[in-house]
């Protein structure tokens, strides 16, 4: 449609709006910033880390594994507006894949089971999503969950996948490539922490140039108003599904750098309870947030550590009720997601945005920089 | 009653009724001695899904609200019942009353203190924080009542007694009796009462409720306590035959959710027969299956329903799909 | 500009229980004209729309655009056909720009998906840039070219429905499908309106608008289909469709009492 200064808003207003270019609309690129110095600082966690304590490394490690599964969560929860309360079972496939592969055939090259894990986590997730994702709301969690409980029961059931008494398997190879190989966590971590956080960042990468493209319009349209997008020509069906599966990968390559990393894996790792603490990592982190993942992957590893192994080393003399610390962090977790549902439930990285709009001239400029960006809080 | 379901309900409750004689047919005749009393100890467990399912479709009706921690509220129930009855010496029908007393009154003060402030937040807030309130109830569980699995004993003693060639034992008879005057108790209260039939106007239409005499906001409350008290009682009728474990919320909350979605989430009558159908399934099913699959049972009927109607067996057609 | 039918609309029937919200209702729309449907409250009118753009699925009829039968088709795809559609009430994106809001309205001619996208690959990043620079030309058309970077739902009412209006013209639209693009707007703002709508149908663009202000549809329609609960009454143009007494008395019928 060309026009020759119709007769739109005023005439000056008109002169200016045909000189205009797309310059001013330039794209705000602090998200890439932002992943730059959040990498540069992780790459020095692992030279201080442990002159502090000792339990950073192994907590950096495991919200490393858990951030991926998270991130991928993220997506689904904030912008493709869907539940899933079942995906510790993708994690599971992934890691009991990885591991199977491994000990089972000898020599078995670690990062191709790793790669397969998530393959056919991807592959399980289609299967699954295709029915499941025309449900909404309440029902897409109760068959999210259904799912996620029909592994656990079928895994503890079937005593051929283990090599263990516990229904678990042992002796899992470090991982290794290009004829590198990791040492153990036992005696080096910091190989496990640069693998498993590079691949996080890499995720992160890929979801920030993900949500900024016409496929994360897309997605936050459709998280909007289905309908209104549906009829943008935005085919929602298919990216809920594409999302789902894509998430589905990623928790099966955390469960194969879980059970690589460990080097032992048993059906209680990939139970409700992992998934209900994926899901309150996605929301105590921050739903409509890229950043959203990763913080709430770190935050709440640090937190359930902290709870369990340093209670007993900060009260070494306690009460006989006080007496196993694993009930108080139980319960503590329990209150904390209740209180912040009730008082920060968009999550950290909204309570962080709101701490930049605290000035009103700066703030609010730093919303619009967020907004345009692709988050969507507040 | 029949008057009230419409043509596409009137063919789902006729199928369902056909396969349910079918299979109860089927299981008589293959087992014929184990058969009856399969079925009464599928009605036994029924009815305790039943409770529970009836608590959820209660507080989903009034407030959309999956309550995550309905199973652990069960629990407690039964944890407390103990308590009162064997720990304090409490005479049983006292400590029955008190133990379910005391559960509502927890189910009311989370409901006012957590779920009335948040009622139009997104699900998936409502969510985590019944899940919250799960895992804190079970946290607290562990903590007082310990790891172990505790017995209870049984409001009655006695040697079972028999009926039609079937052995029940007597807690099963308290059972029986405790839940048909419950659900009739429900179904009175929900529609021959006014406080009842305001709250199932309230849930149909929020802004009208106000008109009779009944907020969504009293509306809620009543409803998580009844919920409440409803599944305290599940707990304590058979914390004497389960014991009582602080794990058992979840399989608990899991069942209860299979069967108020087969009935119908939302529909409390719906609940029963739902909790009953899943009770009389699973123990069927288990006749020709090995015992550790037993739960795969009622996760099973949850994805079925789910993938196939989601309003269940009596609900009405909603667009709960996409 | 041949004088062919570009939508066919072929007794479509729509029953919500016993309820017929739509009744047979058959006409066509000719390639190049503006056709408005009018009607009491109630009429039906949204529902049509909503099983022309395959939001609702008619219980009978069939309707075809440009020839392809669309009855089942779903609304992705019919929009990816050339038929593009506002609301009745404002659906815009929340947490998005005005530019981002119409940049949605590109997505069913552009095709560049998640692995591209991700990696950020040189084919995804080009369409990148076409998506902007066409959407942010649709804005400057209608008027929002200074308000591209602001929240879509921060803006005026009135700039509201222009919005809606750039997007669904951000698809390329061959048929644009208007349900009430003038409500709540004000005289001068109705005058902008159809004005715009007259160019729109100068590049090509067929239009079929739901509306209430008849001085708009008198002004710009050629001519114009009446529903009455669900039921076409009269059809013609606007100084028949006028005079005709049976649309008098519908909606006399409502204002009468």
């Amino acid at each position: 449609m060309k026009t020759s200064g119709s007769g739109n808003p005023p005439a000056t207003a008109s002169k200016s709006e045909k000189g205009k270019s797309l310059k001013h609309l330039a794209r705000d690129n602090s998200d890439y910033v932002i992943l730059l110095f959040v990498a540069l600082f992780l790459l020095t966690v692992p030279i201080w880390a442990d002159y502090v304590s000792t339990f950073i490394m192994d907590a950096m490690i495991e919200a490393g594994i858990f951030a991926i599964v998270v991130i991928g969560l993220n997506v689904l929860f904030g912008y493709a507006g869907q539940i899933s309360l079942g995906h510790a079972a993708f994690v599971g496939v992934g890691a009991y894949t990885t591991a199977l592969l491994c000990t089972k055939i000898t020599g078995f090259p670690t990062w191709f089971a790793l790669i397969l894990g998530g393959l056919l986590a991807g592959i399980i997730g289609l299967v699954i999503g295709i029915p499941v994702l025309r449900l909404k709301g309440h029902y897409l969690a109760l068959a999210t969950l259904a799912f996620g409980l029909i592994f656990t029961e079928l895994l503890k059931t079937q005593n051929s996948v283990s090599n263990q008494s516990n229904g678990g398997i042992g002796g899992i190879p470090n991982f290794s490539v290009f004829g590198l190989t990791l040492k153990s966590k036992i005696m080096s971590s910091t190989g496990y922490y640069l693998l498993i956080w590079t691949i996080a960042l890499l995720v992160v990468l890929f979801t920030i140039n993900l949500i900024r493209s016409r496929v994360g319009r897309g997605l936050r349209a459709l998280h909007s108003s289905d309908i209104a997008a549906d009829t943008m020509g935005v085919n929602t069906r298919n990216y809920k599904v594409k999302v789902f599966v894509i998430s589905a990968v990623l928790a099966g390559l955390c469960g194969g750098l879980w059970a690589l990393s460990s080097g032992r894996i048993e059906a209680s790792m990939f139970d409700l309870r992992y998934s209900i603490l994926f899901v309150t990592m996605v929301v105590i982190g921050g739903m409509g947030n890229i950043w959203g993942g990763m913080m709430g992957a770190i935050a709440l590893t640090f937190i359930t550590k902290i709870l369990e192994l340093q209670i007993p080393q900060w009260f070494p003399t306690r009460p006989s009720w006080l007496a196993d610390p694993g009930n108080i962090a139980v319960v503590l977790y329990g209150l904390l997601l209740i209180l912040f549902m009730l008082f920060l439930p968009k999550g950290i990285t909204f309570g962080l945005s709101r701490l930049g709009t605290l000035s009103k001239k700066g703030g609010g400029r730093v919303k619009d920089r967020l907004r345009a960006i692709g988050y969507r809080g507040g | 009653m029949f008057r009230k379901f419409d043509r596409d309900q009137r063919i789902t409750i006729a199928i369902f009724a056909a396969i349910a004689v079918l299979v109860l047919v089927l299981a008589l005749s293959i087992k014929k001695s184990a058969g009856f009393n399969t079925i009464l100890l599928g009605l036994f467990y029924g009815c305790q899904y039943s409770l529970i399912a009836m608590g959820l479709s209660i507080i989903y009706s009034s407030t959309r609200v999956i309550n995550f921690a309905q199973g652990e509220l069960s629990v407690l129930g039964g944890a407390l019942f103990l308590t009162f009855a064997q720990r304090a010496s409490v005479p049983m029908l006292l400590a029955f009353i008190l133990a379910v007393l005391v559960v509502a009154s927890i189910g009311a003060l989370f409901e006012r203190a957590a779920i009335h402030p948040l009622k139009d937040s997104s699900i998936i807030t409502m969510i985590i924080m019944t899940i919250g309130f799960s895992i804190f109830l079970r946290g607290i569980i562990k903590w007082v009542w310990g790891a172990n699995a505790l017995p209870v004993e049984p409001f009655t003693y006695g040697p079972p007694l028999h009926f039609l060639g079937a052995t029940v034992e007597r807690q099963s008879v308290w059972v029986f009796g405790f839940t048909f005057l419950v659900v009739i108790a429900v179904y009175f209260f929900f529609n021959r009462t006014l406080l009842g039939k305001g709250m199932r106007a309230a849930a149909e239409n929020p802004e009208a409720a106000n008109l009779v005499g009944v907020s969504p906001s009293r509306s809620s409350l009543i409803a998580w306590t009844m919920a409440a008290a409803l599944g305290a009682a599940a707990g304590a009728m058979f914390a004497p035959k389960t014991l009582v474990g602080w794990d058992q919320g979840v399989w608990l909350g899991v069942k209860g959710f299979s069967a108020a979605v087969l009935g119908g989430l939302g529909n409390v009558m719906g609940a029963v027969v739902g909790g009953l159908t899943l009770g009389v399934l699973e123990f069927v099913v288990l006749m020709f299956i090995k015992p550790e699959y037993q739960n795969i049972i009622a996760l099973s009927v949850l994805i079925v329903v789910l993938l196939l109607r989601p309003q269940g067996i009596i609900g009405k057609t909603e667009i709960l799909t996409v | 500009m041949a004088g062919d039918t570009i939508l066919e609309v072929d007794n479509i029937t729509k029953m919500f229980g016993g309820l017929a919200a739509l009744q047979d209702v058959e006409f066509s729309v000719p390639r190049g004209e503006i056709k408005a449907v009018i009607g009491p409250n109630g009429a039906g009118k949204t529902t049509l729309f909503d099983v022309l753009t395959g939001i609702q699925r008619s219980t009978s009829g069939r309707v075809f655009l440009k020839g392809i039968d669309i009855t089942r088709m779903k609304p992705h795809r019919i929009t990816g056909l050339g038929m593009a559609r506002t609301f009745q009430t404002i659906k815009l994106f929340e947490g998005m720009t005005a530019l981002e809001n119409a940049m949605v309205g590109c997505h069913s001619w552009t095709k560049r998906s998640f692995i591209s996208n991700g990696l950020l690959l040189p084919w995804a990043l080009s369409e990148e840039r076409r998506i902007c620079q066409h959407a942010f030309e649709v804005l400057k058309d209608v008027g929002l070219g200074t308000r591209a970077a602001e929240l879509g739902t921060n803006l005026p009412y009135g700039q509201m429905r222009m919005l809606e209006m750039a997007r669904a013209l951000a698809s390329k639209p061959e048929i644009l499908l208007l349900d009430e693009p003038a409500a709540g707007l004000n005289p001068y703002e109705t005058g902008e309106l159809s004005s715009l709508l007259l160019k729109v149908r100068e590049s090509g663009v067929t239009i079929l608008i739901v509306e209430h202000d008849i001085g708009l549809v008198m002004d710009i329609s050629d001519e114009v289909v009446v529903l009455d609960y669900g039921e076409v009454i009269a059809r013609g143009t606007p100084a028949e469709v006028q005079n005709d007494p049976k649309v008098i008395e519908a909606y006399l019928g409502i204002e009468g009492s």
